[in-house]
């Protein structure tokens, strides 16, 4: 057990400090001017809740809300078991996987602003490895709603599923051999192994995937604006495809309003998960 | 069987890395010297003769060095606390360093850049190293605090007892006991920061600016997009490094606890 001792609080206080610079300052600024109107920064009015009730009151918002959960949902519903497997795959072959876990942390080290135009570049309809073949089946991601979110899941599976695969194969691989032997004298099924040894194993490790996945789908900027800004028709016009809008169009202080509301949404969810996990470990 | 799904996977992560070496390595401008089409290390040549280019690569290289060292310096003490003492408010900590990790850089995008302009720190790249602890040193945190945890206790007393000072163990006896776990969290930091853009650009008006935004300004009305993709594939070299360096450590990971 490790002994109560306060004086800890002395080395967590550069760490502590830092964070509050660069995390809790600029939050507390950014809820602050959710409540202004900001012409420049010294011409700034109160104007209460205003920014909060439009926003929420806006068709707009509800509908990108929508699609931003959608996205969220099939992004983690595909990447996960995509990337559980993929580990277990990795798994089998020894110590040969590690050869697999570098292949597939290499989009992890692509610029996130060059991940879409790797993909754009490999479907492009004259260029491209793909182009022609997807062209002759039909597929239109420029004018097909569901195209193009295909395309977006494609390339964000192809980014993130390394970091799955990594975890999850963390996880995994840390299981003494003792357990699977014990398994095999019981004469466990794969099935019962992996949904008794082996999923409660990585569960700690999942947990951080989930969240990370989460947010960052939900929060999907760069891949999503650089393929299609939000089109067919708004088909795919997450929540951060508006915020980006409102900086741009330098109204400010409804796009403070409306980050904090992400921030609050966000913030809900974590929440919600991280009592969720405690609950099942208690 | 088992032999296709490998195959299926190495296809679909390296199709699109092959088309990008492929491009790099195609004149997709007419150039002096070279035609439309023509193949060859055209792209790589321009891209080495540009100065604003070769400026990127050393920012890059600063900033995200800076960040890491950072992240390590500041981690590791942070770690080896939550990792061997209980204290009031631990996990309160824990949990506050998760909501800082999954706070989405746009929210605090528009305050970060009113804040390090008024310290002078647009532009440069220790402001962006700084804004990137944001979602590093939690990642840092939890990853060298795994590590720590896995050192037994007795360890830690045996060096007090030989009459080891706290720096004196820190430094001798415990970092090198943990060095796979700083080389891990040095992958993770390294590999967040490089590739992030939300910040990068925010910070970098007129200069400074890293890879991520250098590239980001070669789009025009007509992109050579060979040198695009030359500036792209240059810019993995290191991330490929790092995962050569890690590659026996990576299956470590890090885990929740909050």
């Amino acid at each position: 057990m490790r002994p109560h001792d306060n004086r800890a609080w002395l080395l967590i206080l550069p760490a502590l400090t830092l964070l509050g610079l660069v995390g809790a300052l600029p939050l507390l600024a950014v809820i602050n001017y959710g409540f202004h109107d900001i012409f420049t920064l010294q011409d700034v009015y109160w104007v209460g809740l205003q920014w909060f009730t439009d926003i929420l009151q806006s068709d707009r918002f509800l509908a990108s809300l929508g699609r931003s959960l959608l996205f969220s949902t099939l992004a983690l519903a595909i990447q996960v078991p995509l990337g559980i497997s993929v580990a277990l795959l990795l798994l089998s072959y020894g110590k040969r996987a590690v050869w697999g876990l570098m292949l597939v942390a290499l989009p992890l080290v692509v610029p996130w602003n060059m991940i879409p135009m790797f993909w754009l570049g490999l479907i492009d309809a004259k260029t491209g490895l793909l182009g022609p073949g997807l062209a002759a089946v039909g597929f239109d991601w420029k004018f097909t709603g569901w195209h193009t979110w295909t395309l977006i899941l494609a390339v964000d599976t192809w980014h993130w599923l390394g970091l799955v695969v990594v975890l999850a194969y963390a996880g995994l691989s840390a299981i003494p051999p003792a357990y699977m032997q014990a398994a095999a004298i019981d004469g466990a099924s794969r099935w019962a192994v992996f949904r008794f040894i082996q999923l409660p194993k990585i569960a700690g490790a999942l947990a951080i995937v989930f969240l990370l996945r989460f947010v960052d789908s939900f929060m999907i900027y760069t891949e999503a604006f650089a393929i299609n800004a939000g089109g067919p028709s708004d088909a795919t016009r997450f929540l951060s495809l508006e915020l980006g809008e409102e900086i741009k169009g330098f109204s400010y202080g409804q796009a403070a309003a409306r980050a904090t509301l992400y921030f609050l949404i966000v913030l809900a969810v974590v929440w919600a998960f991280v009592a969720a996990t405690r609950e099942r470990e208690a | 069987m088992r032999h296709l799904g490998v195959v299926v996977l190495a296809t679909f992560i390296l199709l699109p890395l092959v088309q990008a070496i492929l491009l790099s390595f195609t004149a997709t401008l007419p150039q002096d010297g070279s035609a439309q089409g023509a193949i060859g290390l055209m792209n790589y040549r321009s891209v080495l003769a540009t100065p604003e280019l070769r400026a990127a690569m050393v920012n890059s290289f600063i900033y995200v060095s800076l960040n890491v060292a950072l992240c390590i310096a500041l981690g590791l003490p942070t770690a080896y606390a939550l990792a061997r003492y209980r204290f009031t408010g631990d996990r309160h900590f824990l949990m506050a360093i998760l909501v800082f990790r999954v706070t989405p850089p746009v929210v605090l995008s528009l305050p970060i850049f009113i804040l390090f302009s008024q310290f002078g720190l647009v532009n440069s790249p220790v402001g962006i190293a700084l804004v990137h602890c944001l979602f590093n040193l939690p990642v840092a945190i939890w990853i060298l605090e795994s590590f720590i945890r896995a050192v037994p206790r007795e360890f830690d007393e045996t060096a007090y007892l030989d009459g080891h000072s706290g720096p004196s163990f820190f430094f001798r006896h415990l970092v090198p006991q943990i060095a796979p776990g700083i080389g891990v969290a040095a992958f993770f930091c390294f590999i967040f920061s490089w590739v992030e853009v939300v910040f990068a650009r925010i910070l970098t008006v007129t200069g400074g600016k890293p890879i991520t935004m250098a590239i980001q300004a070669m789009f025009s009305f007509r992109t050579d997009v060979g040198m695009v993709m030359a500036m792209t594939c240059l810019s993995l070299v290191p991330g490929v490094a790092m995962i050569w360096f890690v590659r026996n450590h990576l299956a470590r990971g890090f885990t929740l606890r909050a």
